[in-house]
Parts: structure tokens; sequence; C-alpha cells
């Protein structure tokens, strides 16, 4: 049997998910979907129930992929029982979902949550009479404090109830859904749906299409305006009925801080950088660990074994692919994630995303994009899959190419590795200088020819809380997984097939073949396209395959400065590595993925070039 | 002598619209032929008129409107054409019997459904196409929430461009909701609290919800 969580963002879904399930998540996908769906089991008098939470959304009638999915989802009616979960500081707001939900007519029952913090700031909720008005059991819940959590599973048990509460639409509204449930004999909520435009059948689609229009030039508003404010209008009654307002106590407004320029702006940065900072340490450190370990004891035994060339080959690629991922997975993005996950869970991205609006716009971007841009500094993978909470196309793929420019932890690892080691520390930063120059320049290009327009930031600043370790740790972990899930594959198969081709000795004909170009163009010894080849898989690799190319890991011994910058330059813009190329392709598609990818190589060789050039 | 208020804001619209075409003084025989009388029948109401001080009469048969008399007509006025804005545009009447109707009905109507009838129009259908475009530039007509303060408590009254618009809608800034502008930033980015939420808005999304004072 299973039931679903269903809730605005930030309602505490998750918590109540979590405290439901524990750590053993599972996360699935619809076919076809790029948001994931968190499933978890409970265990209830002996016998497991299964619990889905679906993401947050705030209405059942939009396009987005999670209003989709969660629509799809209700309708497939595989959940026994929806849990709708209402946070009792907002229940007005929250309302207006339950009461799109109730138009399902699914047995459901309802949570109200943060029944603590409404007492806090003076708000009292006749739960009982909020069931009476909805015809649903209501439960009053502390998530943080794991009051009345016990109390969920049974009653999704035992009383859920199809709610006994409808909207009372305008009566223009009111008759469109009956003359299209008489002629059609279509449900009500997908009249509803069709009269705004969601529709599937075509039938119902043209008949709702028509009869919509002339609503429309009744009431000279569109018919989701109408509906909108027809249930917001209920919600605001139903709310008012149970909510009562007592003396409220101010809290510690530290919005008053952080949302203002100064010292807003300041703080924003000095939180960046001291989350990249950390990342980066950390994440070397563990990283060298983990890949030294790796090294040590499972590739070295391994070739200790002395099995067939062939074999050997194929098994010292797999052996490599698997350490790639663990080094850079656990390392730098798992540490990236966990920074990530408090932020968010804190609230404190949604005031990010507010004071870097303006800047954003600049790129052709807004406030929102700010999270996949910071992400991309620990890892493009997880920063080009959150570009999905960007709303058009135009700002996605403005972000798919800026992203795949940003330096990533890893393109960090070869700029310190070979600049800041053999050249200077200030070349090193001079590439970072470089790179921004050319990320804002490609932004103010691609925002000029991207087709599309710019949808702007509307975003519910989420109130600032302090993080809970287990949901920051769960959170952390599924993207990881889901990481893992993408870039694995995708890097195993890389490498057997890169080793396969240094088997034939396919690579270093290859070499051979753009030698001149490597050598003429940009200045470089033949093995360094070899290196570079092999930075597609792992940024790093281009790095360690240019020392064992090299024959020294003392790379100022074999080249000249102009060359160790040429070529850092060059493997820092040069094509996203695989598992980047892979998650493009997921959420951006092929067309995309391959002008992205084009850009940064043709944009790497000429700057290269360029660099050859001048200081020759 | 008393006279009908009708009579009474017949003369003051029609001084109203001679002054403002820039006539002045102006004379009884201008004022009775803009109202089709004749100037005997005229000079008694004007007198009564200046006993009202709704006008002012000169020694020299000059005749100007004071304050309080420009006040009333020139919102009968602003009836009129509001009216007749509406039934010819809107209705499809004609010229000349949408002023008529205009004449009689500007003195029974009250300045509220004035107001809310020229707000109205202000989205002609015309206008109305072009908003539901998928925006970019589109403007409020009236003033929009850009051109409030942080701390300034305000009524949504309509929102432009659809796309946007729905996601405003189901964060409940829907026409009639209060809202407050919590923050406003030198560069126009805003949070507004609705609901008892607060929502960050750029700029652009800000000049598409257009707003009024509340009361």
């Amino acid at each position: 049997m299973r039931f679903a969580l269903i809730g605005n963002p930030g309602v505490g879904k998750s918590t109540i998910f979590n405290q439901l399930t524990g750590l053993g998540v599972e996360v699935n996908r619809y076919p076809g979907s790029v948001v994931a769906l968190e499933q978890g089991n409970v265990c209830y008098k002996n016998e497991k129930f299964e619990i889905t939470d679906l993401p947050g959304i705030y209405s059942l009638d939009g396009s987005s992929d999670e209003e989709a999915l969660v629509r799809t989802f209700i309708e497939e009616r595989d959940a026994a029982c929806l849990i709708a979960v209402l946070d009792a500081t907002r229940l007005e707001r929250n309302l207006y979902l339950l009461l799109q939900v109730a138009e399902y007519r699914m047995p459901m029952i309802a949570v109200v949550n943060k029944i603590d913090e409404a007492e806090r700031s003076g708000l009292t909720i006749d739960t009982q009479r909020l069931s009476e008005l909805l015809g649903v059991e209501v439960i009053p819940v502390a998530a943080q404090q794991g009051k009345n959590i016990d109390r969920i599973v049974p009653a999704a048990l035992v009383s859920a109830r199809t709610p006994g509460v409808l909207t009372p639409y305008d009566h223009h509204i009111e008759a469109a859904l009956t003359s299209l449930e008489k002629t059609l004999s279509t449900p009500r909520h997908r009249n509803l749906l069709a009269l705004q435009g969601v529709s599937v059948d075509p039938l119902l689609r043209d008949s709702a299409e028509s009869i919509g229009r002339e609503i429309e030039q009744r009431h000279r508003m569109s018919v989701h305006q109408i509906i909108a404010t027809n249930r917001h209008n209920f919600s605001r009654h139903l709310a008012a009925e149970v909510v009562a307002i007592g003396e409220r106590t101010a809290p510690l407004d530290l919005d008053s801080l952080l949302t203002r320029t100064i010292p807003g702006i300041p703080i924003l940065c000095a939180i960046l950088v001291f989350v990249l900072l950390a990342v980066f340490v950390i994440g070397s450190w563990l990283e060298g660990i983990i890949v030294a370990g790796f090294a040590a004891n499972v590739i070295a035994p391994f070739t200790a074994l002395g099995l067939p060339p062939l074999p050997a080959q194929i098994g010292v690629s797999l052996l490599v692919a698997l350490q790639a991922g663990f080094g850079i997975a656990f390392p730098f993005v798992f540490i990236f994630y966990l920074a990530l996950s408090s932020l968010e869970d804190t609230g404190y991205l949604t005031r990010a995303a507010f004071l870097a609006d303006r800047a954003m716009h600049r790129l052709g971007l807004h406030g929102e994009a700010i999270i996949p841009m910071v992400i991309g500094f620990g890892c493009t993978v997880p920063a080009i899959m959150s570009i999905r909470i960007l709303k058009t196309r135009r700002e996605k793929t403005i972000a798919a190419f800026l992203i795949t420019m940003i330096p990533c932890s890893a393109r960090t690892v070869v700029i310190a590795g070979i600049v800041a080691a053999f050249v200077g520390l200030l070349w090193a930063f001079s590439i970072y200088l470089i790179i921004f120059v050319l990320i804002i320049v490609s932004a103010i290009f691609l925002s000029r020819i991207t087709p599309g327009e710019q949808f702007g930031m509307i975003v519910e600043m989420t109130p600032l809380r302090r993080p809970q370790p287990a949901l920051v740790l769960t959170k952390a972990w599924i993207r990881i997984k889901e990481f893992l899930f993408i870039a694995m594959p995708v890097l195993i198969v890389t490498s057997i097939a890169l080793g396969l081709l240094q088997y034939s000795g396919i690579i270093d004909a290859l070499q051979g073949m753009v030698a001149p170009l490597t050598m003429s163009l940009l200045g470089l010894p033949p093995y360094a396209s070899t290196a570079l080849l092999f930075g597609i898989f792992r940024k790093e690799l281009a790095f360690e395959t240019l020392a064992v190319l090299g024959g020294t890991a003392d790379l100022g011994s074999v080249m000249s400065a102009v060359q160790l910058y040429t070529f850092a330059v060059i493997s820092v813009l040069f094509v996203p590595c695989v598992s980047t190329i892979a998650v493009l392709y997921r959420n951006v598609g092929a067309r995309i993925t391959v002008l992205a990818s084009v850009y940064s190589v043709s944009l790497g060789i000429f700057i290269g070039a360029l660099i050859n050039l001048l200081m020759k | 002598m008393t006279i009908d208020p009708s009579v009474r804001e017949d003369f003051l619209e029609a001084i109203f619209i001679l002054a403002r075409d820039g006539r002045r003084p102006l004379l009884v025989r201008e004022i009775a032929a803009a109202l089709h009388r004749p100037e005997g029948e005229v000079l008694p109401v004007l007198k009564t008129l200046e006993e009202n001080k709704d006008i002012i009469m000169g020694g020299d048969g000059g005749i100007a409107l004071t304050l309080q008399g420009q006040d009333l007509g020139m919102r009968v006025v602003k009836k009129h054409e509001t009216l007749q804005c509406f039934f010819s545009e809107i209705l499809g009447m004609d010229g000349p019997s949408a002023s008529n109707e205009a004449c009689t009905l500007e003195h029974a109507v009250s300045d509220e459904t004035i107001n809310r009838l020229g707000s109205y129009l202000k989205y002609s259908p015309s206008r109305l196409q072009k908003d539901t475009e998928p925006v970019g530039g589109t403007a409020c007509p009236l003033s929009a929430l850009t051109d409030f303060d942080e701390g300034d408590d305000l009524v949504v009254q309509r929102i432009l461009g659809q796309e946007r618009a729905n996601r405003l809608l189901d964060l409940g800034v829907v026409p009639g909701e209060h809202v407050r502008i919590k923050r406003k930033l030198a560069n126009q980015t805003l949070v507004v609290q609705v609901k008892g939420c607060d929502v960050a808005l750029s700029p652009e999304v800000a000049a598409s919800i257009c707003v009024e004072r509340a009361p």
C-alpha cells in the first residue's frame, strides 16, 4: 500500500518524510521526467507501507515539470491516501493547494505542520473545525519535535476520506464545468484544467477552449485568474474560520541584515567564498586519500596480477573510472552538497537569489540562476542538473553554456597543479580572470542571440531556520546517489573506450595526426593532445596524464612556462567532462549539448592559440 | 432662487469647458450659446451660482469659476467623458446618442463608479490583447508595484502577462489581494509580503503587477 505526501515547498514535507522513513530512501523517476520522486518505507503493526514524497509545488494547474509529475501521480491513483501537508504559519496560502487536490476526489488526510511555530507567533489553529470544514481528518504536527508524527500513518490507514470540501467558483465557471461534465462526461478536475488550457483530450480541449474564451471576454480576465481568485478567496474564508490571531512576539528579523544591499551583499560574498574554500580544502584532502588509497589497494594489486594485455587494459580502465568517480564524487561533490543542502535548509539561498537578481539579469538570467552557478564551482554535473529550476528554455540554454565554463573544483586542481605550482600563483589567478571575462562576454553574447524571453524571478523567501543535520545529510546523500547514477556509467564506458583506443594504437595515431596542429598552433608537445583528450574524462586527468606522458612529475623541466600556461587554459576551457555531457544531454537535449561542447572546445583552442601567439 | 443640482452641474460643466479652452473672461452670451439657451434664462441661474460661490461675476460682465466651481465642473466633465467613451467604444453607440445619454447620466452617477469605469476602460479590448502577449515590456497603465516604496500597503488590481501571472496567482498575488512591500533595493528588486509569505520579485515582474494604495 502506498501513501504520498503533497504540499507547498518548505512546509516540512521532507522532515515528516524523513521522520517516517529514516534513511532508507530510494529515488525514482517517471519515464521521461527529470524530476525525482523520493520513496521510502515505513512499518506499522508489522506491515510495510510505501511513502512517496512528491516534489513541493504551489499549484496543480501549472505546466512546470514538478506540477505535471504530481498531476500524473495523482491521476494514476495508485496511492491509497494522499497526505496533504500544510504549514500552520501560512495556512491560508497552503489551503489553496489543498483545495486543488480536493478536486481530484481522492481519499486523503491533512497534516498541519509547524503547529509549534504558529503558537510561538501567536496563531492558534482550530484543527477540529478545519477537519469539519474540509471533511477530512486533520492532524496537528510539530515535525521538528517529532510531535504527533506517529499519528500520521494510522490516520492515513483508517480515516482517509474523500474530502467533502469543494471550492465554489464563479457561476460562469460552474456553468461551464457542468456543461462539460454533461456533454463529455469528463470529471470535474479535468474540466477545470481544460478550461485553463491544460488537457490531453483534444475534444475536451476544444470545447473548453471555446467556453473559456467566452468567459474570458465576459470577465476580461483569464480563466486561470478567475479560478485562482475564487480559490484564494475560499481559502481565506476557510482560514478565517480556523485561525485565531493572538499576541505576536516579534521574532528576531535577520532579514533586515540579509536582504539589504549593505551588509547583505558582503555577507553573500563571504558565504560563497567560505563554502568554496571549504569544499576545495576538505575536498582535495579527501581526494588525495581516496585516490592514493584506491591506487595502492586496488589498482596496484590488479596490475600485479599479470593478466594478458587486453583484459588488463580493460580492467585498469574500469578501475580508473571507479577511482575517478569516487575520487571526485565523494570528496568534492559530496562536501559541496553538504554545504549546499545546509544553505538550502536554512532558507538562505532564496536571499542570495534576491540579492543576485540584477547582476544575473545582465547575464541574461535572473536571481534563481545563482544557485546552479554556485553549484558549478563545486561540480558541473549537479549544477547542470539544477538548471531545471529555471523556467524558460532561453535561461536554461544560457545557463547550460555558462555553467560548463565555470571552473569546477576539478579544473581548480589543474590550475593549481600546473600553473600555481610551476608558473606562479599570480598566473594561476590570471586564469580565473580570463575565464570570468570569457563567461561574462559569452553571457552578453548569448543573451543577445538566444531566442525566447526572460521570465524574471518570482521566488518565495522561505523562512530562515536552523538546518537539521539529518535532513541535510539525507538530501546530500540523495543527490550524490543521483550523481553517481548518471556519472558512473558514462565514466566507465568512456574509460574502457579510451583504454581500448590506446591499446589498439588509435590514440597514438590520432596524436600523430593532430601533432602539427598541437605544435604549430598551440606550441605544445605532441603528447599534450592525448593529455587533453583524457581531460574530457576527468579534468584532473589532463594534468595527471601530462605528467605520465611527459615522463616526470616535475612538469617545469619538460615544458616551458608559456606551454604550461597555455595547456592549463585550454584544458580548463576545453570540453566539459563526459559526465557533464551526459547530464547536459539529459537536461537540455542533444542540440544544446553539442553546441555547448563545440563552443567550449573552439573557445579553448582559440584562446590557447591566442596565448601562444602573444606570449611566444 | 434655488436651482436643480443637475442645472448647476450643466452650467459649471459648460463654463469649465469654455474656461479650459482659454477664452476668459467669459461672457453671459458665450455661456448661453454653449448651453443652447436664451440669455434671459441663463442670467438668473448665473446669479444663483454666484450666491453659491461657484462663480465670480466681475463688474465688466466677465465670469470666472471659483475653486469650488472649478472642482465640480471638472468632475462633471470627467463623468461625461468617461460615460461617453463607455457608450461609444464598448457599447458601440453612435457619437450624438452616446453624448446625450452621458449628459443625462452624469448627474446621477457616483465618483466611485466613474473611477472604476475609468480604470476598466483603460484596458480596452485592444489593450487587453496586448497584455496577454507573452510579455516583454508591457507596462501597467495605472501604477505598478515598482512605483511604490518599502513599507507601502497596496492592493493588487491586475497582473499583466499570462505566463508570469500564473505563478504569481499561485502564490496568492490575485486581484484584490493586499500586499506590502517589505524590501526594495536601489535596483528595484523587491520583496513583497502576501498572505503572510515573503515573495522576491525581479523588477520586470514587479512592473507587471498593477496596484493601488490600500485604503
